[in-house]
């Protein structure tokens, strides 16, 4: 894991009688530290010996198919969950014995898009959620002014949440999650259902939250958005860790046997090329220009091979790029050695 | 997102846990007051019911009923205190029984536990707006039906009458969050409380003196607690009790309330336990 960053001013100077109650793990130690977690529902391992660690100021994306496990792995840490082995510390607790004291340090951005009280407005229902963390009337009231300005929501503050669209009432949830300055944010799935505009702007916020000093669990399956934005990541598959590191590292899962060339239409190139008698590789329009191709390597052969084999076929290459690896081509490479 | 730094201020302990009550009532009656329609046929099924007892007593013989302090009673006088009492049962039932159930169908449920709020409080604050608000409009009903059909309350027993009520709320919370805890880990299996809850309400003596029952049910009757609220309210209104005798009205509700309560809380306890052990708790 990455350096932690220092802890900012507003995580530090808390005031007097918060300051004692509220669990604030010195810099350095993991705000989360889950290790070989295991949770069964019936005969099903929802986790099976799943270890992750967080640090302060660190995005950490959390990846996998339908079922991997995400939402567990979340639930646990939050303590509605209990974990059947395994150790989990969130903020130097255990969320199942101390689920309150967790809580306080802790926001949470839930998959639904229902979590609000639609009859009344952005502002009352915050106002509610931060005198359940224990704010005082006026103190409440200034910082659910706060967050919703934090979040663009300052204008549709008085405005009931049913009027809200999908992407306010995402932002909404940031902003409740941001009530309590959380050390650990935890997101579900938190754009999934938004567009790419609203995407960005919630990536924003919690790019935010994160450089405020905020551990964040990103949970996901638009894999792709977790480049430049998450540091780490997780990938679960059916309850197990099958990838853990950078996104960098991530990406060099893909398969870099892709290239994009643009090739002479003079004459038609060859569909397989051969060395030979042994295929180095296949050719296939990428465009409807005749002038694009793709060009698939086949097995070990060399990228070297494959232009030879071109060369041979009298035609003339006028570039070559590699195809960029994804994040998703990683994610798919990735799941397909998994074992069956 | 330096404008999010603004400093918190917490209270600590139980005053922090007593204090979020206040939110609790401030949330639902707005929301209460967002749904005026249903307020207002609230008010009119009420007075519907108590315009259709007046009818139904214009054909009730007098000296089938009890007598209070000396005098027998009309049968709408004997009636309101039965139709007040039950209707508020029914209602405060109604809503400690379903308003988790709403939590969790409107995907709030998780949210409240996601904040540093006991079980409890949750529980009890998600109705407290409730528990004020239905003994107001329990107290108003008499009022109004007083007045409106000229009923000889009398102005000595109001006190005693609210005490008994009062009494009365903590049983109606228990039994309501028992039936709570049911439907959190059962979802729709709180047929037998609902079926419990019935018998209670129909063996009160409400509508009819417990003396047209027979004589094994009425010997059931007789300790079930919500007659003892029925009876005891009438007796308050009707002939004006006080001192010792309200005090034996009242020790075997307190008892039935103390009951009722640690059942209850007992019960939702165990049934959040289950749910969190099972990891289902946000199903619905």
């Amino acid at each position: 894991m990455s350096a932690v960053p220092d802890a900012p001013a507003s995580l530090a100077n808390r005031p007097e009688g918060a300051a004692a109650e509220l669990p604030e793990p010195p810099a350095g130690d993991f705000v989360v530290e889950a290790a070989a977690v295991t949770r069964r529902f019936g005969q099903q391992a929802a986790l099976d010996g799943v270890s992750l660690r967080l640090q302060r100021g660190e995005i950490h994306a959390l990846v996998g198919p339908n079922g991997a496990g995400k939402t567990t792995l979340l639930r646990v840490l939050t303590g509605l969950v209990s974990a059947d082995g395994g150790s989990v510390r969130v903020l130097g607790l255990d969320p199942d014995r101390s689920p309150r004291e967790v809580h306080r340090r802790l926001g949470v951005v839930g998959s639904g898009s229902r979590s609000f009280y639609l009859r009344i407005s952005g502002f009352e229902n915050l106002l509610f959620f931060a005198r359940l963390h224990g704010l005082r009337w006026r103190a409440a009231a200034a910082r659910v002014a706060t967050v919703l300005e934090a979040v663009d929501l300052s204008d549709a503050a008085r405005k009931p949440v049913a009027a809200y669209s999908t992407g306010m009432q995402r932002r909404l949830a940031i902003a409740r999650a941001l009530l309590p300055e959380p050390s650990l944010l935890l997101m579900d799935e938190a754009t999934h259902d938004l567009d790419p505009h609203a995407s960005a702007r919630v990536r924003e916020l919690v790019t935010n939250a994160a450089g405020a000093g905020a551990a964040v669990l990103w949970t996901t399956q638009r894999i792709e958005e977790i480049k430049g934005f998450a540091r780490n990541v997780t990938l679960l598959d059916r309850g197990t860790v099958r990838f853990t590191g950078s996104v960098p590292r991530l990406l060099a899962h893909a398969l870099h046997s892709q290239y994009l060339l643009r090739l002479s239409s003079a004459r038609r190139p060859p569909t397989r090329l051969l060395n030979g008698e042994t295929v180095v590789g296949t050719l296939a329009p990428h465009d409807a220009d005749d002038e694009h191709y793709t060009l698939t390597l086949a097995g070990e052969a060399t990228l070297g091979e494959a232009l030879d084999a071109l060369l041979a076929a009298g035609t003339r290459i006028l570039s070559c790029a590699e195809a960029r690896p994804s994040a998703e081509e990683a994610f798919l490479s990735l799941l397909r050695d998994r074992p069956a | 997102m330096s404008t999010v730094a603004t400093p918190l201020r917490r209270r600590g302990g139980a005053f922090e846990e007593a204090a979020k009550f206040a939110a609790f009532v401030r949330r639902d009656a707005l929301i209460a007051w967002s749904y005026r329609v249903a307020f207002v046929s609230d008010w009119g099924n009420l007075a519907f019911q108590a315009g259709l007892f007046y009818l139904i007593g214009r054909m009730v013989d007098p000296s089938n009923l009890p007598t209070y302090g000396g005098s027998r009673a009309t049968y709408m006088e004997f009636v309101a205190v039965g139709i007040a009492v039950t209707a508020f049962m029914s209602l405060a039932l109604d809503r400690v029984s379903s308003q988790l159930r709403q939590e969790q169908l409107t995907g709030t449920l998780e949210a409240l536990l996601l904040t540093p709020t006991t079980a409890t409080t949750i529980q009890l604050g998600s109705v407290a707006y409730d528990l004020l608000y239905i003994p107001v409009r329990t107290g108003l009903f008499l009022a109004l039906v007083g007045f409106g059909f000229g009923l000889r309350f009398h102005a000595s027993g109001i006190a005693p009458a609210a005490l008994i009520l009062v009494s009365f709320i903590p049983f109606v919370w228990g039994l309501g969050v028992l039936s709570a805890a049911a439907t959190l880990t059962a979802r729709r299996g709180t047929s037998a409380i609902s079926y419990l809850i019935t018998f209670m309400t129909i063996g009160s003596g409400a509508y009819f003196p417990l003396g047209v029952l027979p004589g094994w049910l009425e010997a059931v009757a007789r300790v079930n607690p919500v007659t003892l609220a029925v009876g005891g309210m009438r007796r308050a209104l009707l002939a004006g009790i006080g001192g010792g005798e309200l005090l034996r009205a009242l020790a075997p509700l307190v008892l039935a309330s103390g009951c009722s309560v640690a059942l209850g809380a007992a019960a939702f306890r165990f049934a959040l336990r289950r749910e969190r052990r099972r990891g289902t708790l946000g199903h619905y």
